[in-house]
């Protein structure tokens, strides 16, 4: 398996394992469309303050929020492009599946004068 | 000042789906010499699958298991040697059940060579926006899938 798809899937397993938690989903809900700092992310639980950063860490490994600072405040934002690793496997499977039964049947079918695409 | 800002609740078209995915390539054979890579299990594993179960005709099993992933679906439309298409899904998922996704391949003679696109459609979307409860478990239906094939 070529690098690529072991780093697609690496980052695939990361967005799959932060998605796997209510919590972090709600998390997600709640700054798909807007940037909130994380204490005001908090008070929409019933988990410590702690508990809650915990879950932003998670995503924000995965990729899936920004961080950004404002003074002494962090504010997170939903980062749709983290999704990208499940469109973009699909992406590149076609075009290599492609590629390879060209491969195939060109091997299978040689002609004479075949040119190199 | 009252410069209301919209609530958090998205609103947007809530009915496009997700782009299709396409794909093309040459390949310097006819379409009946390309056709049958795509119906015949002995050539099917010779590019896309490690294993393959195919029955080419409208209703037929389609089967292949792609580095890991059992993708499972059915033939539903089989025209030689220019067109198929079949359904495409996930074994195991519950969200992206076998027969979800449609692949629909098309060949197309371009002198002595065959000009084949593919395009999956019917994909479930990664739009959060409009995914709440259902969407959610869609999503991770498929991240399931491609996920298993990591070990």
């Amino acid at each position: 398996m070529p690098a690529s798809d072991v780093e697609t899937l690496a980052r695939t397993d990361a967005v799959l394992r932060a998605l796997a938690d209510p919590n972090r989903r709600e998390i997600i809900r709640l700054i798909q469309d807007t940037e909130l700092p994380a204490g005001q992310i908090a008070t929409h639980f019933t988990l410590t303050q702690q508990a809650v950063s915990q879950h932003l860490t998670v995503l924000k490994r995965a990729g899936l929020l920004e961080e950004r600072r404002d003074g002494t405040r962090r504010l997170y934002r939903f980062r749709p492009a983290a999704l990208e690793p499940v469109r973009t496997m699909l992406e590149e499977f076609w075009p290599d599946a492609l590629e390879r039964l060209k491969r195939v049947v060109e091997r299978d079918h040689p002609k004479k004068g075949a040119k190199e695409q | 000042m009252t410069s209301s800002k919209p609530s958090t609740e998205p609103s947007p078209s809530q009915s496009s789906p997700a782009p299709p995915v396409t794909a093309s390539v040459r390949i310097a054979a006819p379409p009946d010499v390309v056709f049958p890579y795509f119906t015949d299990p002995a050539l099917a594993t010779r590019w896309i699958a490690n294993a393959a179960l195919l029955d080419a005709r409208p209703g037929g099993v389609f089967s292949l298991d792609v580095r890991g992933n059992p993708a499972r679906g059915e033939y539903l439309e089989v025209d030689p040697p220019r067109r198929v298409v079949f359904s495409w899904g996930i074994e195991g998922s519950e969200d992206l059940p076998p027969g979800t996704s449609t692949v629909e391949v098309v060949l197309e003679a371009d002198g002595e060579d065959t000009v084949v696109t593919l395009t999956h459609r019917d994909l479930p979307t990664a739009d959060f926006r409009r995914s709440h409860q259902a969407g959610w478990g869609e999503f991770l239906g498929i991240l399931g899938g491609v996920a298993r094939s990591a070990g």
